[in-house]
Parts: C-alpha cells; structure tokens; sequence
C-alpha cells in the first residue's frame, strides 16, 4: 500500500515536472541558457500566481504586470542603490546615476525620500513582496466588499495597471520613466552571489517555483482552497451558508499578487533589470495568455502554458524569417483555447490521461465530497466554467 | 516500472538535448579566428513602435555588410550577421544583447536607437566584454568604454541649431517639448544651459509619454504662452499627432517654427509633408545633401528597398559604421573588443553626408552640423551648414571645449566633471 | 479656460465617436468587445487603402469603413462570440485575441511604419465662429460623431431591427418566444457596433499617427466612457463624453494629460464600485 502511494506520487505530474526543473541545468552548459531558462521559470511563477487568482478563485485579473512590476521595482531599487555606480556619486549617500540626470541645473542632489529605506536590501526584498500583496488587499477589499464581479473585476485591474504604468513613466525624476532601473549589483545574500548566469541564481528560481507549485496544491487540498473553487461555482450559495466570500476572495488575490511580486523579484535577479514595459498591459495579457492556453485551472498547465509560449516565441522570433508571424500565430492559437478548449492543454491532457487510467479519478472523487460535506460547501459541479455571475 | 522509468528518463533526455542542441548550435566558437566566416551582431527592433525607425537602420546596416562582403570581407573572412530583434522593449535589448555576446560569441553589435535601449545593454557590454557601435544622435552626459557612438552629439545637433533659430528667426522665448525619457529630457536640459547662457529663454518645457497622441491641450498651451519658437524632442508615433494638432489648431511655422532633434525624413514622410512644410530640424545628415558620394548612396538604397524609401541621419550613420568597423578590424587585426574600440579612434572615413571621423579622445563622432527646412515634398532644404566636421563634445553643456576634455580614453574626468559640484 | 473648454469639447466629441460602437455592443449584449480598438484601426487603413489606392475622397471612405468592417463584425459573431454567449469573461480574452490577430494581419499586409491619410484642404486651419476659432478638422470630428449618434437613436427606435434589439437586449428568452431570431438580431448588432468602430477609424486617421497598434488606446477610452455613462442609456453616452472631455481638458490644463489620463481612469474604477449603472443612466438592466 505503502508503496503503491510512493509510486503514484514518484510517478505524479507534479513530481515530474518538478524533477525535470531541477535537473535540467545539469544538461545545459551555456551559461546563457541557464539564464534563459531561469527567466522562463520566472515567468512560470508569475502564471501560478494568475492560475491561483484566476484558476482557483475565479478573479481574472488583466492587471497583473502590476504586482509583478511592483516586486522587480523595489528589488532593483534596493540593488540599484547598491550598485558601484551608484556608491561612487562622489555623495556621502550612494545615488542613482540617473537623479544627477534629472536634478535641474543648480539644484542640491538628494536622494528621494522614496528611495531612502531602500539602501537596505533586506527591505527592498520584504517590500518586493509585501507592497503588492498589500496593494492587492487594499483594491480587493475596495472592489470584492463593493459587490464587484466578473468582467467588472478584469476592468478595474486593468485600468489599475495602466495607472500605474502611466505614473511610473510620468515620474522620471524618481523612476527614471521609460528608461527604468538598471546596471544593477548582483544579488548578494549573505555571502552567496546569485550571478544570473550561474547555477545558484537558476536553482533560487528554480527551487521557488517547485516550492510555489507543491505549496499552491496543498493550498488546493485545503479548506480554502475548496472554498475558492465553490465560490467560482456558485458566490451566492456560499454566501449563504455563513462564509465572508470577500475575505476569501481578498485572501487569494493578496496571495497572488505576493506570488507576482515574487515572481518580479526573482525577475530582477535574472535579468538585472526594472523597467515600465514589465508593468504594463501586454505582459498582463501575456500572463493571461500563458496560462489559459496552459490550462487556468491547473497548476502545472499554467507553468507548462508559461515555458512553452515563451520558448515558442523566443525560437520563433529568433529563426529570423517567422519572426513577424509569431504574434499572429499566438493570437490564433489563443482564440482557439478560449473558444475550444477552455480548460487549455492542461485539460486536454487530463482528459487523455483519465481515458487512459479511469480508476485514478474515481479514488479522488469521493474523498473531495466527504471533505465537501464537512464543510457543508457544495461540491462544485462545473467548476471548469468560468463563466461568472454579475450584476 | 524499470521499463517505465527508463522510457520516461529518456524522453526526458530527449528533451533536454534538444534544448542543448540549440543553445550549442549557435555557439559555434569564437568569431575571430574561427575559419572563413566573422560573426558580428544586428540588433534593432524589427517588431513593435519603433520598428518604423529602426528597420531602416537594420537595413542600411546588413546593406553594408552585403557591400563589404562582396568586396572580399575583413582580414579575408565573410561577415555573417547575426539578427536580433530588440522588439521596441529595452528588456528585449538586454536580452538579446546577452545573447549575441554569451551564446553566439560575437565581439562586435551594430545597434540600438533610442537611449533606453542603449543604456539597458551598455552595462552588458562592459560586463562582458563587447563593443557596441550605435549608430544614433544622443544626448550626451556619457562616456561609454564599450561604445562607438557614431551618431551626433549636442554640440553638433543642438547648440548650433539653438544660436542659429535666435540669430536668424529672431528667437528668445523657447517653449520645450519632448517625449517623456531620459534623451528629450537631457536635450531639454542641455537647451535650457545654453538659452540661460545666451539670452535667451524658456517659456514651458512639457513632456508626454512615446505614444501619446492626445496633443490637443498642449498645442491650446502654445497657443496661449506665444513663444518665439518650439524647440522639440518629441520621438515616435506622438511627432504624427503633434505636428498635425499643431496645424490644425491653425498655427504656422511662420508664426511659430518648430524646431526638432528628432523630425527627420522618415518620421516627416509619415506625419504628411503638407503638415511639417515649413518647420526646422537640426542633423549632421540630410538625404538632400548635395555631394555624389550621397546620390550614389540614395539611389543604391532607393534601388534596394523602393523608390519610396527615404534616408536619414541615423540610417546614414547606420551605414558608414559597418565601413568604420572594417577598418578598425583590420588595423587591429583581430576582433578583441578592446583593441577594437583602441583602433576604431582616429579613423576617418568618406561618409554619404561628408567626411566623418571617429574622435580619438571619446569615441564620438566628428560630424558636419546642419539644419534643414522642410519642404512640400517632405525633402529638407539645408538652410545652414558648417565647412566641416566638428569635435564632438559630449559635455559641452557641462563646460567641456576642445581644450578642456571630460571625456577621454581614460574615461569620464571626475575632478573636471563631478555630478555633485556640476549642480552647485 | 476658454480654451480648455474648447479643447474638452473636442476630446469629448472623440471620445463619443470612438465610444458609440463599443456602446451599442455592451450596451445591448453585455459583450466587451476588446477588439473594439483594433477595428478603430481597420477603419483608419480603409480610409489609407481607399485613398492610396482607389482615390476615394476621404469623407467617401466613412461609409466605405462602415461597411468593411461591419461585415467583419458580423463574421466575428458568427464565428467566435456566438459561442460564448453563456462564458462572458471568455469573451472578453476571445475578442482581444481577435485583435491581437487584425493587428498581425494589417502589419504583415501595410507594414509596421506609420501611415499618412491626407486631408482635404477645407478640413485643415481654423474655421470662425461666432469669433472664435476652431480647428476645422476637431468641428467635423465633433459633426460626425452627432451624426453618427442620431444615426444609431434613428436605428434603435425607428426601424424594425432597432425594436428587435432592444427587445434582445432587455430579455433574450423572452423575445425568442415571441418569434425573434436572437441569434440573427446579435450578428446585426455586432455589426452594426464594428461599423461605427469603422467610421470613426475614418476619422481617427486624420489627426492620429495611423499604424497597426494604434488601436489599444481607444478600446480603453472607449470603455472608460461607456462605462461612466451606464450600460444601456445612449443619452447617458453623450454627456459622459462630454464630462469626461472636459475634465481631462481641465485636468490635462491643471497638471499635464498623462495625470489627466491617471485622473479619468480613477474615475472609472470609482464609478464602477460605487455606480455600477453608470453615472447617467436612469434605468436599470
């Protein structure tokens, strides 16, 4: 028995794929790759945490360059203020280079007061994470306390991140605008240099995502985790049985938006770089993209959705004559998801899977009931619609 | 399950040389003395808002290469090109810039247009050891050690144009425009030293995102504050919207010219000449120049991407580099980055728009300034131009002259050049 | 201020025109349609494909756009949107696919670089009244926005197809009973809301940069402005443009337009939180 369970879990798509990130980078000698591949993992991240909102709790949010622009921004400002260039200003306080660009001629340098906890890298970490998942609980409690769902919720996170986007670009002096942050100091924690290059920054990414993927499955298995997915079935009936929807609804999106924060982190751990087209609309779609063709539901087809797209994208816009049809062939592929198969590869794959061994499912079908019951939450009956219920 | 397991390591493996496979494909060893083929990279945007700009330049360069190929290569090798596109996104440019130097190995990128561009990869060339050669006019306030900038500088692109537009249209209220980062606010800057220095001054100075196109409020606001003269960063798709507004809102160049860093043929054949008729811009270049070294260039590029097509500063410089870079290799013998950057100072060569030189001190470019009115047919007329080329001096709104450098081979002077004292 | 006046009235007569089409779509089928800017943008490459190569005069191209990429909004419908009827979130990601796709297509048919529509002479300068100069291209703007808008009220409540849509809008199942071909009424009206897209494409070309993404920026103007006027009141439309026109006129005049911009955005979200049916909207859905 004993066995049998070692087995079915050596042999789960979670393990896989875990496994398969890890071990990878053994095989990859060019330094460039490790670094490639380490982005597309990044970007795996920030995927889980839309499969979260979006997948588990039925929040589709368009506005999630927002976290994740907001967690790379206060991770570089931290490094930019330790960076060479900016220790040797010939100021008694590091400066980045771009303030001496934009002090007007004969006014005294300072270092915005925006700027100043950030010459603590610890900070500059803690902040990474916990001003988007504190912005996210601020719009969350505004808009799921208003009564605001469905389409309504895509909308306002969407203007949100062109807010957002806007502001960062009009407030050159303290941003520097379109140009971003870079030139950067590496990442250094404790002693360990993460040279994006080199093994240790592949598997700090690497080893968060396998973390986030275990971790958000678990959340899955939980309590809340049932809740979500009742909410997206049916709010009301939930509603009824005595829960605070919202409060669950505030919990995951916070929860995402730490992950997307996360995510924008790590981003600037590999790329050595800050700028507004992170935290702008195309990368709020393009998490979108990722992973309803990997599959919303599905944790590992948001991963999946993430590596694939982008590693489809760089080979094609890399192959010098597909390189203008790639877009055109993302958007047809997207359409097609959308309208064929909502449940995206993931589903498709499952379906596969199921055909091939029906018993798995029937082990699992029961125990989601009994622990449904316990709850008194109704199961969930379609929750692969997404189809939401608003005003 | 042994069986299993062996079918799923495998595929696995599978999988994983295959991306080995390609990362090993194209990384074929170094370049220089890697048999009858040199490696040089290609990175502009060929997708996104400034693919407008930057495919001509793209093309213009690979055009040199095509020429230098056919005329026997450098040191008896074929240049190979290797393509990138920077996608209009300064995090592509990093990307790709590490890529071409990381993976495929090239010592030499011929790229980049606007500053957020470069200034996202110039830490990669330093870090790991390449040469850019960017082919576009910039705003200064920089000394690059990995960088061949062949564009023009202000002291060839703005000050000149701003003591002619005082001098010849009777101007002293400046109303400054531009886009919003950091290149339009630096020209900015530089304009504003130079008007406080000569006189003159500035009225407003306004600033709006690359692709803004709501101009209506801003052109009401010149409307209202009647400067003298505008004097305009403005880059990209925003320079459409604006020069239209700024017609439609019923005013002339004969009342108030704009005069542009940035406008050039390709960006006027785009907004309408009828709307840009009559307006100044500022560029060591001009596809009007009158010499045959230029007509030859324009009919061989008109031949090669149709007759529409128009040339401009950034494209010319786009060209003439590639030309540069052969000398440098071949005087260096060898594509060793540094000793590259070493050789390409003092080199001269007979560029489409006059002669140009690479400055020995900072690795800019001696260009001849020149300003141009439009015409109806979207042609510039040069209405002032220098004898010759012109030192470049990449802080001359900080002080630097001929005589004082700031920036030389041994990099930016801080005693001469200090952020903290330059403000006091 | 008189002059930020004007200006407000110009960006509202904009803001109207590119909003009308998103209006009668949302408005009627709860749709969001996010392919609603890039049909803007097919209409701006009629009006250069029909000058540049079949020498159409351009007011002529407003109902040469119309009718383009109305008929495109009909197969739109009929292949995608009709099966999303019961996802609407799906449609939403489904139509902005369909734009990503239209700015593929145009780019790899025009080319990337921006296009240049030229204008008749009358439409450039100032035109007076009443004293005062206005830019006469913003007045024909601001002229066919009007009557494209009474076009649409003249549609909605004097013709067969109008009576039909608004009985879909207000109760599918019950106007299905009452003989009414749902599906068919839906193609016409999603028609109907990408042909306007179209027209005001054409006017859009005449002071705006004309290229492939130009599109982006109008979808969320658009939705700004339906949705601070409410869902299925064209009145509420109208003076929704207007006051938001004025207060980015205001705004842009006070601070700079990139703030104004931040400022109409914040105003929405407010608006859908705490008036979720609009600001003008007298009646309920």
């Amino acid at each position: 028995m004993n066995l049998l369970r070692i087995r079915r879990f050596m042999l789960s798509p979670y393990t896989l794929l875990s496994a398969a990130i890890l071990i990878v980078p053994l095989f990859v000698v060019d330094p460039f790759w490790i670094n490639r591949l380490g982005l597309y993992l990044v970007f795996s991240i920030l995927a889980l945490s839309m499969a979260l909102c979006w997948g588990q709790a039925g929040i589709l949010s368009l506005g999630h360059g927002a976290f994740f622009g907001l967690g790379a921004y206060c991770m570089a400002m931290s490094l930019k203020l330790l960076s060479p260039d900016s220790l040797n200003q010939g100021t008694p306080f590091p400066l980045p280079d771009f303030i001496t660009w934009n002090t007007p001629p004969g006014e005294a340098l300072k270092l915005p007061w925006l700027w100043v906890p950030f010459q603590n890298l610890g900070f500059g970490m803690a902040a990474a994470l916990l001003v988007p998942a504190l912005f996210a609980a601020v719009v969350g409690w505004f808009v799921f306390y208003g009564g605001v769902s469905g389409v309504f919720i895509s909308i306002i996170t969407l203007a949100l991140v062109v807010i957002l986007n806007l502001v960062v670009i009009d407030q050159q002096p303290i941003t520097n605008g379109f140009n971003g942050l870079n030139n950067l100091a590496p990442f250094d924690l404790a002693g360990v240099v993460f040279d994006p290059y080199g093994l240790p920054a592949y598997y700090l990414i690497a080893g968060i995502c396998v973390l986030l993927l275990l971790g958000l499955r678990w959340l899955g298995s939980t309590r809340a985790g049932l809740l979500f997915r009742a909410v997206q079935a049916d709010e009301q009936r939930v509603q009824y049985f005595g829960y605070d929807v919202a409060v669950y609804k505030i919990f995951a999106f916070s929860l995402s938006a730490l992950i997307a924060g996360l995510a924008g982190l790590l981003f600037v751990v590999n790329s050595q770089y800050a700028s507004p087209t992170i935290m702008d609309v195309s990368i709020s779609i393009a998490v979108v993209v990722w992973t309803a063709v990997g599959g919303r539901q599905s944790l590992i087809g948001a991963v999946l959705g993430a590596l694939a797209i982008n590693g489809a994208q760089n080979a094609l816009s890399e192959s010098g004559s597909l390189v203008h049809v790639w877009q055109l062939i993302i958007g047809i592929v997207f359409v097609l998801v959308v309208v064929f198969l909502p449940r995206g590869l993931a589903g498709l794959g499952a379906d596969l899977w199921q055909h091939l061994r029906p018993q798995a499912k029937a082990v699992e079908a029961p125990a989601l009931v009994a622990e449904a019951e316990l709850l008194s939450v109704p199961v969930p009956q379609n929750s692969h619609q997404s189809g939401q219920r608003q005003s | 399950m042994k069986r299993r397991t062996f079918i799923q390591t495998m595929a696995t493996s599978a999988a994983l040389t295959s991306v080995v496979g390609c990362s090993r494909g194209a990384a074929p060893g170094s370049s220089a003395d890697g048999g009858e083929t040199m490696k040089v990279g290609v990175l502009f945007s060929l997708t996104g808002g400034l693919e407008i700009v930057e495919k001509s330049m793209h093309d213009s360069t690979l055009m040199a290469i095509e020429e230098i190929n056919a005329a026997g290569g450098v040191l008896g090798k074929q240049l190979v090109p290797v393509v990138e596109d920077g996608a209009s996104d300064p995090r592509v440019f990093a990307e790709k810039a590490r890529k071409l130097l990381i993976s495929d190995k090239v010592a030499t990128v011929f790229g980049c247009y606007t500053g957020a561009s470069v200034k996202a990869v110039l830490p990669i060339f330093t870090q790991h050891k390449g040469l850019l050669y960017y082919p576009t006019y910039a705003q200064g306030n920089e000394c690059p050690s990995h960088a061949i900038y062949t564009g023009a500088v202000p002291n060839q692109q703005v000050t000149n144009f701003i003591d002619w537009t005082m001098k010849n249209l009777n101007a002293k209220r400046f109303f400054l425009v531009g886009s919003n980062y950091v290149f339009p606010r630096e020209m900015a800057k530089v304009a504003k030293i130079f008007l406080q220095e000569n006189g003159g001054e500035f009225v407003a100075d306004e600033y709006l995102p690359l692709d803004h196109t709501q101009w209506g409020p801003l052109v009401s606001k010149i409307k209202e504050l009647k400067p003298d003269s505008i004097f305009s960063n403005v880059v990209g798709a925003s320079t459409v919207a604006f020069y239209r507004e700024f017609k439609n809102q019923g005013l002339t160049p004969e009342a108030i010219p704009i005069c542009s860093t940035v406008t050039s043929e390709v960006e006027t054949q785009a907004v309408g000449p009828e709307f840009v008729a009559g307006h100044y811009s500022s560029f060591p270049y001009f596809q009007s120049v009158d010499t045959p070294a230029n007509k030859t260039w324009v009919a061989n590029v008109k031949d090669k991407f149709g007759a529409n097509t128009v040339t401009h500063h950034a494209m010319e410089c786009s060209y003439w580099q590639v030309h540069i870079f052969k000398q440098a290799a071949e005087k260096a013998g060898e594509l060793d980055p540094e000793l590259m950057r070493k050789a390409s100072l003092g080199l001269e060569y007979d560029a489409p728009g006059g002669l140009v030189r690479i400055d020995p001190d900072n690795g800019n470019a001696w260009l001849t300034p020149r300003i141009g009115q439009c015409q109806a047919d979207g042609q510039y007329k040069i209405v002032d131009e220098y004898a010759g080329p012109v030192k470049p001096l990449p802080y001359v709104a900080y002080g630097e002259t001929e005589q004082n450098l700031y920036c030389t081979t041994s990099g930016l002077d801080t005693t001469k050049f200090n952020p903290q004292e330059q403000q006091s | 201020m008189l002059g930020s006046l004007l200006s407000g009235l110009s960006i509202g007569s904009v803001l109207l025109l590119v909003a009308l089409g998103l209006m009668v779509i949302y408005g009627t089928m709860g749709v969001i349609n996010m392919a609603h800017g890039d049909l803007v943008m097919l209409g701006a490459y009629v009006t250069v494909f029909s000058q540049r190569l079949l020498h159409v005069p351009f007011l002529l191209c407003l109902p040469l756009a119309f009718v383009f990429t109305g008929s495109l909004g009909w197969l739109i419908e009929r292949l995608i949107v009709r099966r999303l009827y019961s996802r609407l979130l799906d449609t939403l990601l489904a139509t902005w696919g369909i734009g990503i796709i239209l700015q593929q297509v145009i780019r790899l048919t025009f080319g990337p670089e921006l296009q240049n529509v030229s204008v008749p002479v009358f439409l450039t300068g100032e035109t007076r009244v009443g004293g005062i100069g206005m830019p006469s291209y913003r007045l024909a703007v601001f002229l066919v926005s009007v009557a494209l808008l009474l076009g649409v009220v003249a549609i909605l409540h004097r013709t067969d197809l109008g009576m039909r849509l608004r009985a879909v809008s207000q109760n599918p199942q019950i106007s299905a009973c009452h003989g009414i071909d749902v599906n068919q009424v839906r193609a016409w009206t999603f028609a109907l809301g990408a042909g306007l897209a179209g027209a005001a494409g054409v006017m859009v070309s005449g002071f705006n940069a004309v290229r492939p993404t130009m599109g982006s920026s109008y979808v969320v103007d658009s939705f700004i402005v339906v949705v601070v006027g409410g869902v299925s009141s064209l009145a509420g439309t109208v003076a929704s443009a207007a006051l938001l026109g004025g207060v980015n006129s205001v705004m842009a005049w006070l601070t700079n337009d990139v703030l104004a911009k931040a400022v109409l955005l914040l105003l929405a979200i407010a608006v859908i939180r705490f008036f979720p049916k609009g600001l003008f909207s007298a009646q309920a859905r």
